[in-house]
């Protein structure tokens, strides 16, 4: 599935206006160059280019361009219709996915990024690629820790943590979970108590994720327990609030607006 | 007196309940009150954002609504709520549709949001309206050479609400020094100790917590201070666990920084929930532990 590409062009200020020249002449020949508009500010011109694969064969080929000294990817937006793609951006912090640059930062900063299907810098290739099923079934949201990292250090603002969220509530809807992690399962878990009193009731939600994903993992578990029982750190019985009427009416509500928006 | 409205999580009622019983300890020194938000419910968390993003938001919204009757801000002690309602609140005014849809909703619940409420973390009320000025003047046991390991977390300062640097955040280390004890350097101090994810994929926190210890322990912390319920738990409760998985000898007490201004207030130990820590801090805090009166 291809993409049209918004390239952002720093050309080379050592040669003047002929070098402009050479870059928007030499941009002008590329056949997969649609057209090229010149910018006030950081960068000189505006190149928007059709990519009908992979954008680094026709990144690397706009640099080859002697006049052009910095490039950098200002905007993906898909040429055929993506309903995956358009799903995303639908959904609050989805739509990073349309300026990410690519540059993998979120990646090399990521805690977990070894023990994910796909890096984050990936999730959001194949998210414009069209890859409902590889971005939807893989592990990755699943190991997220939500620890922001990727997130204040994207240099393009992409909300990368949020987009996770938001994929792993999709993966969730299309029934689409990776089996190889059981932290949709907790989640629902965690949800469910929730939906039932209001609040999260501790030792209610450990009990039925490990009996439901794992019995041995529970005695396993055991000694943690018994250390937060005997600390007076687990009470036994949940706590309901006042409000659930309401909760269960924001609930029946929403689902009736579709959910996610 | 500082008046706030009080959003505890469900947490304090739990494995996080030193946390709750040591705040409301050292609001009367600090000259604070926080009055709890009646029938508050659970802020829903990472868990709910990732299972349905407009229900989600809603059900962080109905205690932004209840809040909002108070005109106070909303003070709580969990990172997690902290970010949680803090981005209910940016979403809401980020995105107009999903306000329509999110006042609908509450409307059928009885419920309305103006979008009013600051949402504020614990530790952030006590160093910006507090100030270290005042809390240095209520130490009445000064935690002389107690080397005490500062842990942010992720939560408290990621992603950027202003409160302090996303990666070498300051003001819990400031904190240490104006009860008179001695930040030790901690280069994870705003790592992360792997969350909820020690339910659903214990291996990976596992490690991640190990991590964090080394990083105090070969600095010369004597404790870890958290200012996050889930942090506190994964350090403390699970310690032996991976002491048990990677043939370490770690033996750390984890305090709530709560509890450390309350030592220092000459609070007794039992009042600030001291005997809810697994790993026991007596013997670190023994030198320091004069009640007051």
């Amino acid at each position: 599935m291809g993409n049209k590409v918004y390239f952002m062009i720093k050309t080379a200020e050592e040669a003047g206006k002929e070098g402009y020249e050479e870059a928007l002449k030499g941009l002008e020949a590329i056949p997969e160059v649609e057209s090229v508009e010149s910018v006030s500010g950081d960068y000189d011109l505006v190149a928007r280019v059709d990519v009908p694969k992979r954008v680094v064969p026709i990144a690397n080929k706009i640099l080859e361009n002697g006049g052009v000294k910095h490039i950098e990817i200002l905007r993906v937006e898909p040429l055929e219709p993506n309903p995956f793609m358009e799903e995303v951006c639908s959904i609050p912090g989805g739509e990073g996915v349309l300026w990410c640059a690519q540059c993998g930062l979120c990646s090399a900063s990521c805690p977990n990024v070894a023990q994910m299907d796909y890096s984050p810098r990936k999730i959001i290739a194949l998210i414009r690629a069209g890859k409902r099923n590889e971005v939807l079934s893989s592990n990755s949201m699943g190991v997220c820790l939500s620890c922001y990292l990727c997130t204040v250090r994207c240099p393009r603002e992409v909300k990368i943590t949020e987009l996770m969220h938001a994929l792993e509530g999709l993966a969730v809807r299309h029934n689409l979970s990776s089996p190889k992690t059981s932290t949709p399962t907790m989640h629902r878990f965690f949800v469910n108590s929730i939906k039932r009193n209001g609040r999260v009731h501790e030792l209610g939600l450990m009990l039925r994720f490990y009996l439901k994903t794992n019995p041995f993992a529970a005695i396993k578990m055991l000694p943690v327990a018994l250390k937060l029982l005997l600390h007076g750190r687990m009470p036994l019985r949940a706590r309901k609030i006042k409000g659930t009427e309401q909760i269960k009416a924001i609930i029946e509500e929403s689902q009736v607006m579709g959910g996610a928006l | 007196m500082k008046h706030y409205s009080y959003f505890p999580g469900c947490s304090s009622e739990a494995t996080g309940v030193a946390y709750g019983i040591s705040t409301q300890a050292i609001c009367e020194p600090l000259e604070m009150e926080l009055s709890e938000l009646e029938d508050w419910n659970c802020c829903g968390s990472t868990p709910y954002g990732s299972t349905d993003e407009l229900e989600a938001i809603c059900i962080a919204t109905r205690n932004l609504a209840l809040a909002e009757e108070k005109g106070l801000d909303l003070v709580t002690p969990c990172s997690s709520c902290y970010l949680t309602l803090n981005r209910a609140n940016s979403n809401l005014k980020l995105y107009p549709e999903l306000k329509d849809n999110v006042d609908r909703i509450l409307a059928a619940a009885g419920l309305k949001y103006r979008g009013t409420v600051r949402v504020r973390h614990l530790a952030e009320v006590i160093v910006n309206d507090i100030g270290f000025e005042a809390i240095e003047s209520r130490v009445m046991n000064s935690l002389d050479g107690l080397k005490v390991a500062p842990y942010y977390g992720c939560q408290l300062v990621r992603p950027e609400l202003g409160f302090d640097d996303p990666e070498n955040p300051q003001s819990l280390d400031r904190l240490v020094e104006s009860l008179g004890a001695e930040p030790t350097p901690f280069p994870l101090k705003s790592r992360c100790c792997g969350g909820s994810l020690m339910i659903s994929e214990p291996d990976i926190a596992l490690g991640l917590v190990r991590k964090l210890l080394e990083s105090a322990s070969d600095n010369g912390a004597e404790c870890i201070i958290t200012a996050c319920p889930l942090c506190q738990t994964n350090l403390d409760v699970y310690q032996g666990m991976v002491n048990a998985k990677f043939k370490t000898k770690f033996e750390i007490p984890v305090l709530f920084f709560t509890q450390l201004m309350g030592i220092a207030f000459g609070i007794n130990g039992k009042a600030l929930g001291l005997d809810k820590g697994v790993i026991s801090a007596k013997r670190v805090l023994k030198p320091f532990q004069v009640v007051a009166k």
